[in-house]
């Protein structure tokens, strides 16, 4: 038999995995060389973002000259290797650790919460017995509550240490273990610890199996019952890429989705709990306007109108602009600003950061707002009193950020763009603008490092509720202002032609991962 | 020009209608005596049905009197009719249970998928077809009702044919 012929690929190694031949760089493991031929090789200890433990057995292919099978998670490819994955050795190998998996476990699947997306229901259907030789009494552990969000429960548990590991390596607050031996082992606590560290949920969607369980989104739904849209946490400015999962056009959970230059696979808990203000129902849900000093439904021309009005008589505008919204309406709201001569201010909600010191750069960040760079730089600066220097005949544009605005002076009037209408601005109104929040429509978020990520509609709006893009471009328009176009792949592309900052991108580019802003990838060449 | 019909002159035993008519009533007295029984005096009496007859559900419940469900979704998620609403919820043990269990009896085509699907053997369909109410919302069976019906439930299967040959 001749060597397969390696193409020139100095600096590379080149394999044969199931027929394919792959190149990929040397010390790369065989589950992520055969990953990029599209070949999964079934896994469960093995995580990409966790070391390499190599103790479930689950991945054991056959490598030709090789004297038995081998873990292809410990496994380092080697030049001119021949892969066998699916081979009558390899599977009858990975049939008899899925039957050992499963000798105690409960089989309880109707009643799991990790139903439908199970690592072990999946490679037990694709490879494993369809029935069991084990006639003995099952082993049985009570459920455990580890503290925080998560609840175990030992019986489903297949001793994969993904859990210890991320904990001991990436949290660096080690409290998870394996305790006792043999069929006896369970993962265990620290005497008197609790998985209480901010980044401790990642254990659940860590776990491959249903033992360890989110007590928040316990019996909720089921996964094969979730709608999943891309978008980015809004809880802080780092910026974590998660996915919103919604069932009848209710969010009801938060997860990491991977992002190897933000947030790796992890999101913490602070991200994943803030979900349920975007559920809220006591929306504001259709165009108002004052007529006759009275707060009536109006129609969108109307309302726009009439803010148009408002804002044009005006002294003085002030915008007070959440850092929450998006690029594409804080750079309208900012095109507003400059055509009526308006001061922008926001303000910020801080916290304390809280890094997941296994990666670098990875925090829950003490600016708890989503975007206050791209608010910065479309020139909206910060202050702990935005409203101080609002005196009778002024405008304030509140564009979602009501929750900061508490007095206003006599005098003062108020269009709002917003989801809700706070009663305390009702008197000042002369407009209001339902919007949708972010989990309703498409934008970007520019994150603390400059990183411009996109967002998808995971949920319909409520009632007559526009994005806010379009309703700021439309306000925009009736100043005068220019004209905006309807969509917010259409908006970032005159934005990125209005502000150099964005110069070059467009939703095409930013893909679902997101991107530098060309400024800084210079800065840093 | 006229239509000639043409006129069969026919010897009157066969052209009459007393023979056939006699030979009718001859028929029907018979039956007046026969004991053979066509009629089912519905509703007194009602035919057997079969084992796998398909009607409105039935859920079963365990010995304390609860429904025997988990709300795994696994009907809600099978049956082609979309006619099953399910809302899982937690009791005070921590077990899961439907907090809503709807099936649209209107929308089911009594395919017998929940059955099938079902891995407590809670849902069922009953060997049951007499259903009539006042209202159309009465036809949207609740947890409850589903629970409290006694009537008899499918076999999808004879257990001594089990191919259904």
């Amino acid at each position: 038999m001749t060597a397969p012929v390696a193409p020139a690929n100095p600096g590379m190694v080149t394999l044969t995995i199931e027929g394919r031949i792959v190149v990929v760089p040397p010390g790369t493991n065989l589950i992520e060389a055969a990953k990029t031929a599209g070949v999964l090789i079934p896994h469960y200890c093995y995580h990409p973002s966790l070391p390499v433990a190599g103790v479930c057995r689950m991945c054991l292919v056959e490598v030709e000259k090789f004297p038995k099978l081998t873990p292809a998670c410990a496994t380092s490819v080697g030049e001119g290797q021949v892969v066998h994955v699916h081979s009558d050795k390899a599977r009858e190998a990975r049939k008899g650790v899925l039957e050992f998996l499963l000798i105690n476990h409960p089989l309880d699947c109707p009643i799991c919460d990790q139903a439908g997306e199970c690592e072990l229901q999946d490679y037990t259907f694709a490879e494993g017995r369809k029935d069991s030789r084990y006639m003995e009494p099952k082993r049985f552990n009570p459920m455990e509550d580890f503290g925080g969000d998560v609840l175990y429960v030992p019986n489903r548990c297949i001793l994969c240490t993904r859990c210890v590991r991320f904990m001991d390596v990436m949290a660096k607050d080690p409290v998870l273990n394996v305790s006792e031996r043999g069929d006896r082992a369970y993962i265990g606590k620290f005497e008197g610890r609790d998985l209480t560290h901010a980044w401790a949920g990642n254990v659940v969607d860590l776990c491959p199996v249903g033992a360890l369980l989110s007590k928040d989104f316990l019996n909720r739904a089921r996964a094969w019952e979730l709608d999943r849209a891309a978008s980015v946490c809004p809880s802080c400015s780092q910026g974590c890429n998660v996915m919103l999962e919604t069932r009848d056009n209710v969010v009801v959970r938060i997860r990491p989705r991977p992002n190897a230059a933000v947030n790796q696979h992890f999101a913490c808990d602070v991200g994943r709990m803030n979900y349920r203000w975007i559920n809220r129902r006591d929306r504001l849900e259709y165009p108002v306007a004052r007529t006759a000093n009275a707060l009536t439904p109006a129609s969108w021309s109307e309302a726009v109108q009439q803010a148009a009005a408002a804002i044009g008589g005006a002294t003085h505008v002030t915008v007070l602009a959440s850092p929450s919204l998006s690029n594409e309406t804080l750079f309208l709201l900012s095109r507003i600003a400059v055509h009526v001569g308006a001061s922008s201010v926001m303000t910020m909600e801080r916290g304390d950061e809280v890094p997941l010191p296994g990666v670098p750069d990875l925090s829950l960040r003490a600016e708890r707002v989503a975007n206050h760079t791209g608010a910065a730089l479309f020139g909206s600066t910060e202050s702990d009193a935005p409203l101080a220097s609002l005196a009778a005949g002024d405008v304030l544009i509140v564009a979602d950020a009501a929750a900061s605005v508490t007095t206003i002076p006599d005098g003062v009037r108020v269009v709002v763009i917003g989801t809700v209408l706070h009663e305390s601005l009702l008197p000042h109104v002369v407009a209001a603008l339902p919007v949708c929040n972010f989990a309703e429509e498409d934008g970007t978020f520019t994150n603390l490092r400059g990183r411009v990520q996109r967002f998808l509609q995971a949920k319909a709006a409520p009632a007559q509720a526009r994005p806010s893009y379009r309703v700021v471009g439309e306000l925009a328009t009736a100043l005068g202002a220019g004209s905006f176009p309807p969509l917010a792949a259409d908006v970032f592309a005159v934005m990125a032609a209005t502000f150099p900052a964005f110069t070059g991108m467009t939703y095409r580019t930013l893909g679902l991962q997101g991107a530098p802003l060309p400024l800084l990838v210079e800065a840093s060449a | 020009m006229a239509i000639r019909v043409k006129v069969m002159d026919r010897p009157v035993e066969q052209v009459s209608y007393v023979r056939a008519t006699l030979s009718g009533l001859a028929h029907t007295f018979k039956h007046l005596v026969d004991p053979h029984k066509v009629t089912t005096q519905y509703p007194e009496e009602t035919e057997a049905l079969s084992k796998r007859w398909r009607g409105t559900h039935r859920m079963l419940t365990n010995e304390d009197g609860k429904a025997k469900c988990v709300a795994c979704g696994l009907c809600p998620t099978v049956c082609p009719a979309n006619c099953i609403k399910l809302v899982p919820g937690e009791d005070e043990q921590g077990n899961r249970f439907p907090l809503v269990f709807e099936i649209d009896e209107f929308r089911c085509i009594f395919c017998g998928y929940c059955q099938e699907v079902c891995p407590e053997e809670a849902i069922h369909l009953g060997r049951h077809y007499e259903n009539a109410e006042y209202t159309r919302d009465g036809f949207v069976y609740d947890l409850e009702r589903l629970t409290s019906q006694t009537h008899p439930v499918c076999e999808m299967w004879d257990p001594a044919d089990p191919a259904g040959e």
